[in-house]
């Protein structure tokens, strides 16, 4: 870890996590994340993404190890503290609620009883929605949901954000968008975030990921290093080249099952 | 804006109220009347328009609430079987003349049924903490049906006053209503509404889902079971002061989103004070279309209501509430 990120703000140490009466899906999970880190997490489906970030964000307790948030054990935390701390996005894709933009948005301010550092219409600026404050949620694209969302949590004021899938089923030009602004925050507000993906091509953008595969960690440290042909095909089950273009960036191509 | 929606709704429920006072099978004049019409508007006319107000007011509400805990727009607490297992358990409690709690025997005996109706729909509806809105429904279906069976037992079983009574929960009839209903129905309703208003943040939270009421500090569990407790408040004041009527907890709440949206701590009033006029009025219907016969409110409010469930069961999207 570099010296920039000398405080973590999360840490799970030797996790364990099964479903009542099922095989365990987290393996002895150790981790850590750094202030203002942005962490993609990649792996097949079923690997456990969406369990490490429920793991992470209290919604689930383990069954062995430790989860800390801010060095105090997670579970120890009052419901509306923690909410100030870090806030979970779930996977949106079937979200139909009947609310305005504004009122979802103003629901970021529910764990304070004090006035927010933020208002609703400086998070809608920041997403960009201060045209459509007004509008029912279910008449916005879904790349403009998904920042309603992101600008409920801004509002939330929380320094780490654990979104599962947030690029899923979104037109390239929103992902795009939403990478952007969450490099926006992690710049100006020193926000960490850790984002479950999909796409192996858009995992090369981050500055670090964490490979997973049935619940343990195959790899973690800058795409460079983790997302070789040999670890995305032990990750993924299928060979998949990665190559080089000429300006330096990065892409795949991907091969037959196995 | 939303403060002058609510100013128009307590207009309309007043308006509605001393509508129901005045009008019906015999009109009286405000200005002027005589002794013996003083003593219908007291004895008979106020106290029935009070408890229509009040049975309105807890529905509506009720409806509210439940339909954003369930995250069901098909929720409501007849269509659910929660009036029904309420009317049961105080018809029980009448029947086997269990009176614990004194004056509140009956409002007791019916919340605790509603609450576990309230709890067993919750459970039979839901799947590893995901709730599945046509399981829920069926659940609420088949409870009603066995609630039913067992109350046409009891009715069958009973003697006069507890048939009266049975007769009454069953099919809903404001025609009973008294003035010593009133104190602990106003106080059931008040109770239930209030619960219900403080926990505006959390319900609006659940309706995103228990992830995100997570997310936003708040615990899933113990919030659904303080909601699910006001809706039983709610729903036993009704059951207690005049039998099982339906469909205004669906309808209130659907028309109230449209007027003034989705925010629990609008919707829940206002719901509640569109139930109350509604009633009023279905009542105020009732009892003056076929003179001296009079239509159960209950009756008016399925055929109103019915007809707008199969409507909303149509359409595709069964969870946007």
């Amino acid at each position: 870890m570099s010296s920039k990120y000398d405080f973590p703000i999360l840490e799970l140490e030797n996790v364990t996590f099964a479903y009542s009466g099922r095989e365990t899906i987290i393996n002895n999970l150790t981790l850590s994340v750094g202030n203002g880190e942005f962490i993609g997490l990649l792996g097949a489906n079923g690997s456990g993404k969406s369990t490490i970030l429920k793991l992470a964000s209290g919604i689930l307790q383990q069954r062995s190890g430790r989860i800390d948030l801010w060095e105090k054990e997670m579970q120890s935390y009052r419901n509306k503290d923690r909410a100030k701390l870090l806030s979970y996005l779930p996977q949106l894709l079937d979200i139909n609620v009947p609310f305005t933009v504004r009122e979802l948005v103003g629901m970021g301010l529910y764990p304070y009883d004090i006035l927010p550092h933020l208002t609703v219409d400086e998070a809608l600026d920041a997403v960009g929605l201060a045209d459509k404050a007004e509008s029912p949620l279910t008449d916005l694209s879904g790349g403009e949901r998904r920042r309603a969302f992101i600008a409920m949590t801004l509002l939330q004021g929380a320094g780490l954000l654990l979104l599962d899938e947030p690029l899923a089923n979104l037109d390239i030009k929103y992902q795009m968008e939403l990478l952007k602004l969450l490099g926006e925050l992690k710049e100006k507000k020193g926000i960490a975030s850790i984002m479950a993906l999909h796409d192996i091509n858009i995992a090369f953008q981050f500055e670090k990921v964490m490979l997973i595969k049935e619940g343990t960690i195959l790899g973690m440290g800058t795409p460079d290093a983790v997302l070789t042909g040999e670890m995305l095909k032990e990750a993924f089950g299928v060979s998949i080249e990665v190559k080089r273009a000429d300006d330096g960036s990065t892409y795949i191509n991907y091969g037959s099952v196995l | 804006m939303f403060r002058l929606k609510l100013l128009l709704l307590l207009i309309t429920l007043a308006l509605v109220f001393l509508g129901s006072l005045f009008l019906g099978p015999k009109i009286i004049s405000p200005f002027g009347y005589n002794d013996i019409e003083k003593e219908i508007l007291v004895s008979i006319r106020m106290p029935r328009s009070i408890v229509a107000v009040l049975m309105g007011m807890a529905l509506g509400g009720a409806g509210a609430v439940l339909q954003g805990i369930l995250r069901n727009p098909l929720a409501d607490p007849y269509i659910l079987g929660i009036s029904s297992g309420a009317s049961l358990t105080a018809a029980m409690g009448l029947l086997t003349g269990f009176y614990v709690f004194g004056r509140f025997s009956i409002p007791m005996t019916a919340f605790i049924g509603a609450l576990l109706v309230t709890l067993l729909v919750g459970a039979f509806g839901r799947k590893r903490g995901v709730i599945l809105p046509d399981r829920l429904l069926l659940a609420g279906v088949g409870l009603s049906f066995l609630f039913h069976a067992i109350l046409m037992l009891l009715l069958s079983l009973s003697t006069d006053e507890g048939l009266r009574r049975t007769m009454l929960w069953m099919y809903g009839d404001l025609s009973l209503a008294e003035w010593s209903l009133i104190p602990y129905g106003t106080v059931l309703v008040l109770l239930g509404l209030g619960i219900a208003v403080s926990r505006f943040k959390a319900l609006n939270a659940l309706i995103l889902g228990d992830e995100f009421a997570h997310s936003l500090g708040f615990s899933a569990h113990r919030e659904r079971l303080i909601l699910f407790v006001s809706v039983s408040l709610m729903t036993a004041a009704s059951v207690s002061l005049g039998g099982t009527i339906g469909f205004i907890g669906l309808l209130m709440p659907h028309i109230m989103r449209f007027l003034i949206g989705a925010d629990s701590r609008l919707l829940i009033p206002a719901s509640a004070v569109a139930g109350g006029a509604f009633l009023c009025l279905t009542d105020l219907i009732g009892r003056s279309i076929m003179p001296p016969m009079e239509i159960p409110s209950g009756i008016i409010t399925a055929i109103i209501g019915a007809p707008y469930f199969l409507f909303l069961l149509r359409r595709s999207n069964v969870l946007k509430i």
